[in-house]
């Protein structure tokens, strides 16, 4: 297990945050005053309708949306005194992010998408370290394969592996299943789930699928751009559930 | 080195970058062509110049006909000046005019440029000769008799004949074949070869008359050389130590009366030199828009590539990749294209000036050698890289707009794309460091000036009409038709290309309508106008004595008017006492220095002139010598009334006062003359007479056959026949042109296929719901067509209103000649260019009607 470059305080702080995005019909209110803390380690579903806000909180915790009000930290840093480049550092260190659709560059092999990160990050051993990522996930005989030539659950598991690949603190799931049926979706869970344990990534899952989110230790329900629901596993349920 | 250092960050986007190329290079197809297209035009027309530049610089000394040369107007040189010359190297004489050669039985005759050569000709390169021989001995008078000839009767009784090798057009025009006798002036030679490389050919034999060379011991014979007859002395030298320079500074210390013209092989082919400095420069800015208007392209490509990629692109975002290395990663892709681009272009480019030498070498009158020229490709490539980089950091820069949350999202809030300060610095220094190249780069600064402030002109021009269409589109109500509704909704939709297709064809269609304009202008000068006003034969050389007996002549031939002026010819050497090779003039006006001038004297102001500034003397005037001068050359040399003007007349110099100034209208040729003398100041010198005769065409032949009877030193020149000549070098230097042109067009038609091409699968998206919808093909074909249609008349429009005005600067302002409107040649470009822009959209139009709704659908 890679240890947790973050020291004290919750992993993520939202405090008040809103998110008021332009539109052509004029400015529309997605999330409004969401206050939430988020442990390391810890395991979160995020469960809401159709337009609540559900990937909209992803996208801000990821600095890739800036908050319009309120204050978000994420590992300790303030994410609202941040510019573009420095964001894309800390996700490049601290965050993991995995898309329903997958999101390889289809001009990478799953190598080369692997350690993307890695070489961005600099490391000197980013091929050697994703070969290992893949294996993790049962792709070693799969390194020079392209995206195009993977299935749906291959590319999925490419794309965790990429998550997981430079140890980050956080990982962020939006809807990991979505694009795949339910015996593909469930192995995909398993490995990801495995990566977490492994890592002891703190991950946050956007899922519309009550049964993966008994696989969280805490649920999180969304209205409106609203948390109307904030609920804690009793110790041992999750994994109770997951059992089931 | 660390991999995070600025060096490991450009290591790793140029690892991006080739990854990326993995995918294909389909969506840059356009950026390939258009940039192979412009910077290949480039490349060729340069080298083409740079050969044949070097041709003449290669063989300067040929072309002169020695290290240096001392012409000398009416006289051979005087005894000492002789004495100097002959003392001062190899020294070669050639004796040159414009003669009349007959056939014996009188049936033809045409004008040639005749030379008279001694036995040192040629002193650098060689004459070459069909069938093969020494020049001498084809030049010499036979012992014995010549073979009886094939026509006419010669001279019997009298010995053998001197021998003329000519060029092969003399004998086509008189019928004759070699071993025939011609007649100059007064004496019968023998055609004994056909020239086939003369390496001193005057570049005025193409237009005035094909060349006879003969000896100089034949000369005195044929009777030419009359006082005042134009006969121009040229004594070429070939210096021991080569110095040119010095030679002619110490014969000007030497002889500084001499009145003769220097030259050195530095000077050769001055006239030849200014045509194709003038074609190549045409040529080149034509290459040059063709360049530009490829721009459009590389934007266009730039940005539709980049809209492929935002996928891509926000994922490394997500992953944590700065701004920076994605926009370096994707500049690397497309300058590595560029770069392939460029290269293949300069390897076409040299290839195609390889492959045009013996097609060139056949209309220079020099000889010219493959070469490769660094320098033009080296520009080219400078070029197109300026180009690529002007046109693609401005879309490159929208990069930094892609949200990286677009992968959360299916749409991308347009509002985010602002051009940051950088790229717009960046695009400004690339853009002026092209135009900085393009002025720089050509030899004509006012027109490389005037090109660039065009083509600025007209990228804001096409820009805001694109922008216009838009907004027009945005806001005007929407028509009840759903095909139209659909058609003006596109044009404004986001991400529509109205704007790059109106600015690429619209200057493209403006290049095609100024060219089918300025040569519709010249054409109608050269091919209707001329004919229609010019006089048929211009005579020269008639002495005093001959006058009364031409008149005569003429007045026999029913319909024929004609006027004569005394004529002689002089050097200007001094303005306001300045030497004319220090004086400050524009470079417009140094040929009316460079050589000599023809003058006259009147007591009236001539025909065909008019008076642009001081008064006209009385007809009786008796006074200080005083010159009428033409207007336009005394603005470009500084001259007012009342300043002075020298020139050299037989190593005389005349100081005259300017009288007046005259605006001279040359495009009738009737008699015209920079210098118009009044009367009392040249009436003594040696002089002939110039007439002009207008006359119908079938007076023509029994014009010149009574004036070649009767005066075999009087040479004709048929307006018609140089007309002729003239039509046909514009009409090479038109196909040249409009080759250069056609680049410029498949350019901007490249422009708007990849436009339809990037928008190919919005397109079938649009066709297959409006299918769904109940639409028939012909409703949405109609819808598309409508796009079209607006896009393509706008584009002709305003291209024809742009294109008409660049024409009418050219022709105007640079050419300086009269403007006429000219509807039709406008009206069938801008028509052509349409239809070809309008089949491009039905094409792509036609394939998305094709496809099937049903795939669309289940994965849209």
């Amino acid at each position: 297990m890679t240890p947790s470059l973050h020291s004290g305080g919750p992993l993520v702080l939202f405090e008040d945050v809103h998110l008021t995005l332009a539109s052509l019909a004029g400015p529309v209110n997605i999330l409004s005053g969401v206050s939430l803390a988020v442990e390391p380690g810890e395991t979160v579903a995020v469960l809401g309708p159709s337009g609540s806000g559900k990937s909209s909180l992803l996208m801000v915790m990821a600095g890739l949306e800036r908050a319009s009000r309120g204050r978000v930290r994420v590992a300790g840093e303030d994410l609202g005194g941040l510019d573009e480049d420095s964001l894309a550092r800390l996700r490049r260190r601290r965050i993991g992010i995995v898309f329903q659709a997958f999101h390889l560059i289809p001009t990478m092999t799953a190598l080369e998408n692997v350690a993307m990160p890695l070489e961005l990050a600099g490391s000197r051993d980013a091929f050697g370290r994703a070969e290992e990522g893949l294996a993790a996930v049962g792709l070693e005989g799969r390194l020079a394969h392209y995206p195009g030539q993977l299935s749906g659950g291959e590319q999925q598991r490419v794309a965790i592996a990429r998550a997981f690949v430079a140890g980050p603190d956080l990982l962020l799931a939006d809807e990991p299943t979505g694009n795949l049926d339910a015996t593909t979706g469930r192995l995909v869970i398993d490995c990801l789930f495995a990566e977490r344990a492994r890592h002891g990534t703190t991950l946050i899952l956007v899922t519309h699928d009550s049964s993966l989110a008994e696989r969280c230790a805490r649920e999180i329900r969304l209205s409106d751009g609203r948390i109307v629901e904030d609920r804690r596993a009793a110790p041992g349920e999750a994994g109770a559930r997951r059992a089931r | 080195m660390s991999a995070d250092s600025p060096l490991g960050r450009v290591r790793l986007a140029l690892r991006l970058a080739r990854r990326e190329l993995r995918g294909g290079v389909a969506g840059f197809r356009v950026l390939l062509f258009c940039l192979f297209l412009g910077v290949g035009a480039i490349a060729a027309i340069g080298s083409l110049d740079r050969t044949a530049e070097g041709g003449i610089t290669a063989d300067a000394k040929a072309i002169l006909g020695g290290d240096a040369e001392a012409r000398l107007l009416y006289r051979p040189a005087d005894a000492a000046a002789a004495r100097f010359l002959a003392a001062s190297g190899r020294l070669s004489r050639v004796v040159a005019l414009r003669a009349m050669a007959r056939r014996q039985d009188g049936k033809a005759q045409s004008l040639i440029e005749l030379k008279a050569v001694d036995a040192t000709y040629p002193l650098y390169g060689k004459v070459t000769l069909s069938p093969g021989m020494p020049l001498a001995a084809a030049l010499a008078r036979h012992p014995q008799p010549d073979p009886p000839p094939h026509a006419g009767k010669g001279r019997e009784g009298v010995g053998g004949l001197y021998g003329a090798v000519v060029e092969g057009a003399v004998l086509d025009r008189l019928g004759l074949k070699l071993g025939d006798r011609i007649e100059i002036g007064g004496e019968a030679f023998v055609l004994r070869a056909r020239i086939e490389r003369e390496p001193d050919q005057s570049f005025g034999g193409l237009i005035f008359g094909p060349s006879v060379i003969i000896s100089d011991k034949a000369l005195a014979g044929t009777g030419l050389i009359a006082p005042g007859a134009l006969v121009a002395y040229k004594y070429r030298l070939r210096l021991p130590q080569g110095d040119a320079a010095g030679w002619i500074a110490t014969a000007r210390a030497r002889f500084p009366e001499a009145g003769w013209q220097l030259r050195t092989a530095a000077d050769a082919a001055p006239a030849l030199r200014r045509l194709l400095a003038r074609v190549a420069l045409y040529l080149r800015l034509v290459g040059l828009t063709a360049l530009l208007v490829g721009g459009v392209g590389i934007a266009n490509a730039v940005r539709s590539h980049l809209a492929q990629q935002t996928p891509t692109i926000a994922a490394l975002k997500c992953l944590g990749a700065e701004n920076r290395l994605i926009l370096g990663a994707y500049l690397a892709q497309v300058l590595a294209l560029a770069a392939a681009a460029i290269a293949a272009a300069l390897a076409c480019g040299a290839f195609l000036t390889w492959a045009a030498l013996p097609f060139l070498d056949r209309l220079l009158p020099i000889p010219l050698a493959p070469a490769f020229y660094p320098g033009a490709l080296a520009e080219a490539a400078l070029l197109g890289l300026l180009t690529t980089l002007a046109f693609a950091l401005w879309p490159l820069a929208g990069i930094r707009g892609v949200p990286a949350a677009a992968l959360f999202r299916d749409t991308v809030d347009p509002a985010r794309r602002q051009v940051p300060l950088w790229a717009a610095a960046a695009t400004a220094a690339a853009a002026l460091g092209l135009a900085a190249l393009v002025v720089l780069g050509t030899g004509d600064r006012r027109a490389a000036l005037y090109f660039v402030a065009g083509l600025a002109a007209a990228f804001v021009l096409f820009a805001a009409a694109g922008r216009l269409v838009v907004a027009a589109a945005r806001h005007l109500p929407r028509p009840r038709r759903p095909a139209l509704r659909l058609a003006i909704a596109n044009l404004s939709r986001p991400g529509a290309p109205t704007v790059g297709v109106v600015t690429s064809l619209g200057i493209g269609l403006s290049v095609l309508i100024a060219i089918a304009l300025i040569e519709g202008n010249i054409a109608r000068v050269v091919e209707e106008r001329l004919p229609r006003e010019a006089p048929a034969y211009f005579f020269i050389d008639i002495q005093p004595s001959q006058l009364a007996g031409f008149e005569e002549i003429v007045r026999r031939i029913p319909g024929a008017r004609w006027r004569e002026v005394p004529m002689l010819r002089a050097r200007i050497t001094r303005l306001n006492g300045v030497p004319a090779s220090e004086a400050k003039v524009a470079p417009g006006v140094r040929w009316a220095l460079d050589s000599d001038r023809g003058l006259t004297y009147a007591a009236r102001l001539p025909h065909g002139s008019t008076l642009a500034a001081g008064k006209w003397w009385p007809p009786d005037y008796k006074g200080p010598p005083l010159v009428s001068f033409a207007a336009d050359l005394a603005h470009g040399m500084g001259l007012k009334i009342g300043d002075t003007i020298s020139v050299n007349l037989l190593g005389r110099e005349i100081t005259a006062r300017v009288a007046n100034l005259r605006h001279i209208e040359w495009a009738r040729l009737g008699i015209n003359f920079v210098l118009v003398f009044a009367p009392g100041t040249l009436e003594p010198a040696p002089q002939t007479h110039l007439a002009v005769v207008y006359l119908p065409a079938a007076g023509e032949a029994r014009l010149v056959r009574e004036v070649g009877a009767h005066f075999p030193n009087v040479s004709a020149i048929g307006v018609r026949e140089a007309l002729a000549a003239v039509a046909r070098v514009l009409a090479t230097i038109g196909i040249a042109v409009r080759l250069a042109a056609l680049v410029t067009v498949i350019a901007g038609t490249l422009v708007l296929g990849g436009a339809v091409a990037a928008g190919h699968r919005r397109r079938v998206y649009d066709a297959v719901v409006l299918k769904v919808l109940g639409a028939t093909r012909g409703a949405v074909a109609r819808a598309f067509l409508f796009e079209q249609a607006i896009l393509g008349l706008l584009v002709a429009a305003v291209a024809s209103l742009f294109g008409s005005f660049a024409g009418w600067v050219v022709v105007t302002r640079l050419m300086e000649a009269d403007w006429v409107f000219l509807p039709a040649p406008l009206a069938m470009t801008a028509a052509l260019a349409t239809l070809l822009a309008l089949s491009f959209g039905f094409v792509g139009t036609w394939a998305a009607l094709g496809a099937k709704p049903a795939p669309y659908l289940r994965n849209g």
